[in-house]
């Protein structure tokens, strides 16, 4: 029986589906204009400003990338463009919405000096939806001769193989940036920016994210025999070798090392779960799981031991129950939570003395660990607010979850569209993640195959961590929701991967090279 | 060897994940939405009540409460003369006191007494609007009462007044010294400033404490005004007018510590007849009466008065529990039991015996009504904005305090008070009453009452007015409540 591959690949139609792409397209520029439009009818009762300059924009933008892949990669996969579409509009129109409701607050806070930071920004969001588009073009256009690897300016999928290791290096080195003094940032408690002057802040894990993709693939198709083959069978699994063993606990090392000196534990999860997933399909092992469960709960374990570490202690105990730690929760030793808000004495004497936060130094008097669960439970305030069919987008509150238009853009969504809304959302990462992994199955090489694989399986990774957190469904991390949250380095790297998926799916969906009537019988079967 | 397997598993588990978030999903804005939208930390609770105007609050005519846009659909309260008005209006920002709070339902039109009416518009989707309420209040005689009380009352200290219709209980007067202007912190009640000044006045001043009116919240000892009672108490234990009581100087038997009378002369020389020491207020035959009653045959008796009870004004909306105590639990959790000395003194307003002014107005309604208590309320009606009646005032009994025989011997020994008693200064007010002067201790002005009924030979109002200050009741609350009255009755 031949393989699942070659059956889709056998079944393949080798058309062009752009015409379907164009049209998906369309519909996902007419649900972002909507959105757009039912933002200013909501607030002002008129079509606001914002549906022709920014929905306008991000029309222009998708329109010259859908001719690009027409153009460079006529065979892609309909669906991957449009519903990267959908996701970017959607999340930009409520960015857009947040604006409005934040932008007097700009006003004041610019004419007092002060920089507002925390705050949503439409015309940055569309810059950097520029930009990431610009990137998927640019990306595909480098990397249109993927039948030629050795043609100028020409780097394919494929040519990353020959720089496994220094792209791994590279990975490491992004991921390794914010520590740098002086270039690093800790923002809400996680050093995971960089700051480049005249561009603003960046989050080189984004970007770290696909060259380990990239890495790790070509690391696995070289070792996968060797990992899948030798080892020792124990009852129905067979474990590898303690030297084969090595690299993982290598891997295991960098990511609890990116958890204890970064704080962040979204990237070091999402890292160590890419690593994992990576390696089930490289060698079909289901002990690596266990072993990689393993090391998990190990390095959880060992989190929550440190003292240092002891947000993490923190972040499952407001996870399990986030009522106590609303506005400022204080773990003690017998695991008892007691509030240090602003109703209690003892917060009240150290706002009078002036501490800052008074609530830590509270907590810190009455010996315990201070954590502040408002956030969480403000998104999910935001998404009980909405229920199953959403205020309407405009009618809801969603800007009183702090982080609303980035790390909560999720539960913003979640109160102005409802149940409804989100249930669409999920689907259309589900569909982008399916679509990615059928290209996977499809491609025609191993390296390929794993690289296709990883990037898809990482947007649902990521996908899980952050929308899991802000819904209470596991402990709170921060990351960003793909193509929604506002923030350049997401919207880049996202864009990125999409072109990748594009271009890998093209080459696997496109007709086999026609073979040259001259040389007589032969005949090319199959590339693989 | 082939990928496609594990990549279809990998793909598997991706989905499962996404299909993990729906679930969570589901659970949060299916199940728990509700939960989620009633809990109490949600600010949400407090957001929607600012986006439609309120109901007004209205007396005698006059609008004393209305709602005024701040900004896009947001809606501050604004309060005509707010420290004259606000022990009986309470006040709104969020939170709700008084009626502001007792009829927040109706005024917002949450109220399902309007929603019912209005089902048409609950069915197409409009909230239904607000109700205005018409208070009991005379708003002339309450300002009256209010100038009145911050001209008598000595600097830092505090005073109350209560006028109440004796026959339906209806409050015409309920002013507080010194008092609170909602204004401060109703009018933009989201705004930072509103609630720093209502967590300072919460802070309060010394005795002062603004956002608590002293006129229905805040007890003080009744001193002789109390004596009403126990007049009242006495002649159910078979007394009359006429009947002997001794009024030498009284030593209490515990201390050995004399319990003076006022004055050494006249009544309380050494034996006169009941009437005669009520009329001169004697302490000493009052504290002797006491120890002969029993302090706990003096605090059943004044149950039926509304002692130990939270008067309900209206729902929500109770009056400070007033108190004649058995027995007192001090800070540190040690009960004391009422001795002799101490209910001796208690006999006289004083040691434990707390009330607050509104307390001893029923105790005058009582002798006014001729021994029926009508329990005191302040809302007569509300309208729908249609100007249909949704709510409106019955009066009911609160209950008998006395017979109708013993009150209307108190009504003349009250008469007595004015015309040949203590307040002698008070002839001509056409109020009839008791005065009463409670030492508070070492350093502290007295509290001054004076407690009585109006007009004098047809009892229509009972009033209360109690003053902090030097001096005596007689001069320190009677001519404020011989004004308040004036008031009243115009």
């Amino acid at each position: 029986m031949s393989s699942i591959g070659d059956q889709i690949r056998a079944r393949l139609p080798y058309q062009r589906r752009n015409a379907a792409s164009l049209v998906l397209i369309a519909f996902a520029m007419v649900l972002t204009l909507s959105a757009f439009a039912e933002v200013g009818l909501a607030r002002d009762g008129s079509i606001p400003a914002g549906m022709f300059g920014y929905g306008g924009g991000l029309a222009v933008l998708a329109v010259a990338a859908y001719f690009v892949q027409m153009k460079f990669a006529p065979y892609a996969d309909p669906l991957l463009l449009p519903l990267a579409i959908a996701l970017n509009g959607i999340g930009f129109a409520m960015i857009y919405r947040l604006d409005l409701e934040t932008s007097a607050d700009w006003k004041q806070a610019a004419l007092n000096g002060k920089v507002l930071t925390d705050a949503a920004n439409a015309q940055d969001q569309l810059i950097w939806t520029f930009v990431g588009i610009a990137l998927f073009v640019a990306a595909l256009l480098i990397m249109r001769d993927t039948d030629k690897s050795d043609a100028p300016l020409s780097f394919t999928p494929k040519t990353a193989q020959r720089y496994t290791y220094l792209i791994g290096l590279g990975a490491i080195i992004m991921l390794l940036l914010p520590i740098v003094p002086g270039l690093g940032n800790t923002v809400n408690g996680a050093r995971v920016w960089i700051q480049i002057p005249g561009v603003g802040g960046l989050q080189p894990a984004e970007f770290a994210k696909l060259m380990m993709v990239a890495f790790f693939a070509g690391y696995l198709v070289n070792k996968r025999q060797a990992m899948s083959l030798i080892g020792k069978k124990v009852g129905p699994f067979s474990f590898p070798r303690l030297r084969d063993l090595g690299p993982v606990l290598v891997i295991w090392f960098f990511c609890l090392g990116v958890l204890f000196v970064q704080k962040d534990l979204g990237t070091a999860l999402l890292f160590f779960g890419l690593f994992v997933s990576m390696l089930y399909i490289a060698t079909q092992r289901l002990s690596w799981i266990m072993i990689g469960l393993g090391l998990l709960a190990v390095g959880v374990f060992v989190a929550m031991q440190l003292p240092f570490m002891g947000h993490v202690d923190q972040r499952i105990s407001i996870w399990q129950n986030p009522e106590p730690y609303f506005d400022g929760g204080c773990l003690m030793e017998n695991g008892k939570v007691v509030p240090v808000n602003p109703n209690t004495e003892i917060y009240q004497k150290f706002e009078a003395a002036g501490a800052n936060p008074p609530g830590l130094a509270a907590c810190n008097e009455l010996g315990g660990a201070f954590s502040d669960s408002r956030q969480l439970m403000m998104g999910l305030f935001s998404l009980g607010e909405g229920g199953v069919l959403g205020t309407g987008l405009g009618q809801g509150e969603p800007w009183r979850t702090p982080l609303a238009f980035s790390d909560f853009i999720f539960t913003s969504i979640g109160e102005e569209l409802g149940l409804t809304g989100l249930m669409a959302l999920l689907l259309i990462y589900a569909l982008i993640v399916q679509r990615g992994m059928k290209t996977a199955v499809a491609a025609r090489d191993s390296y390929l195959k794993l690289f296709a694989g990883g990037v898809s399986f990482v947007l649902a990774l990521q996908v899980f961590v952050i929308i899991g957190g802000v819904t209470k469904l596991i402990p709170l991390t921060g990351l960003t929701t793909p193509f929604m949250s506002q923030g350049g380095s997401s919207m880049m790297a996202n864009w990125i991967l999409i072109a990748i998926l594009v271009r890998m799916s093209h080459d696997a969906r496109k007709p086999a090279p026609q073979a040259i009537q001259d040389e007589g019988m032969t005949q090319i079967v199959s590339t693989r | 060897m082939n990928m496609d397997k594990p990549i279809r598993r990998v793909a598997i588990f991706a989905l499962l994940l996404i299909f993990g978030l729906m679930a969570q999903v589901n659970y949060v804005q299916g199940s728990q939405a509700e939960d989620l939208r009633t809990n109490a930390s949600n600010p949400r609770l407090y957001s929607d009540i600012f986006k439609e105007p309120r109901g007004q609050i209205s007396a005698g005519g006059e609008v004393l409460v209305s709602s005024k846009e701040i900004d896009e659909e947001e809606y501050g309260r604004v309060y005509k003369d707010g420290a004259v008005f606000s022990p009986v209006t309470g006040y709104f920002q969020g939170g709700a006191t008084q009626v502001e709070r007792a009829y927040s339902g109706l005024l917002s039109g949450d109220d399902t007494r309007i929603k019912n009416q209005r089902w048409f518009d609950t069915f197409i989707g409009k909230s239904a609007e607000g109700a205005d309420l018409e208070l009991s209040i005379d708003p002339k005689a309450q300002r009256t009462a209010y100038e009145q009380l911050k001209q008598a009352t000595a600097p830092g200290r505090r005073g109350g007044a209560v006028v109440m219709d004796v026959e339906t209980g209806a409050l015409k007067v309920a002013a507080s010294w010194p008092s609170v202007d909602p204004n401060e912190f109703a009018n933009d009640p989201r705004a930072d400033k509103s609630s720093k000044r209502l967590e300072q006045l919460n802070k309060g001043d010394g005795v002062q404490k603004p956002l608590i009116d002293n006129a229905l919240s805040q007890t003080f000892p009744p001193g002789s005004s109390f004596k009403i009672l126990m007049a009242a108490l006495g002649l159910q234990e078979g007394m009359d007018a006429s009947t002997p009581v001794d009024t030498s100087d009284l030593v209490l038997p515990e201390s050995n510590i004399p319990l003076p009378d006022s004055h050494e002369h006249g009544a309380c020389g050494g034996r006169a007849p009941l009437r005669a020491a009520f009329i001169e207020s004697c302490n000493s035959s009052f504290g002797r009466m006491a120890m002969e009653l029993t302090i706990q045959k003096m605090h059943d008796g004044g149950e039926k008065f509304g002692f130990g009870d939270r008067v309900e004004i209206e729902p929500n909306f109770f009056a400070a529990q007033s108190a004649i105590p058995v027995e007192v639990t001090t800070a540190d959790g040690q009960t004391i039991k009422t001795g002799q000395d101490a209910t001796a003194r208690s006999g006289i307003g004083q040691e434990n015996v707390r009330s607050t002014p509104l307390q001893m107005a029923m105790v005058a309604a009582a002798v006014a009504n001729d021994g029926t208590i009508m329990k005191p309320y302040v809302v007569e009606k509300a309208l729908a904005q249609d100007q249909s009646e949704v709510y409106g005032a019955d009066p009911q009994e609160y209950g008998k305090a006395m017979s109708e025989g013993d009150a209307k011997a108190l009504q003349d020994w009250m008469r007595g008070v004015v015309t040949e008693g203590t307040a002698g200064n008070l002839r001509g007010m056409n109020i009839a009453g008791k005065t009463g002067t409670a030492e508070q201790g070492e350093g502290i002005p007295n509290a001054r009452w004076f407690v009585g009924f109006s007009p004098m030979d047809d009892p229509k109002y009972a009033f209360a007015v109690m003053t902090e200050g030097a001096g005596a009741g007689a001069t320190g609350a009677g001519p404020v409540a011989g004004a308040i009255m004036r008031q009243v009755l115009k």
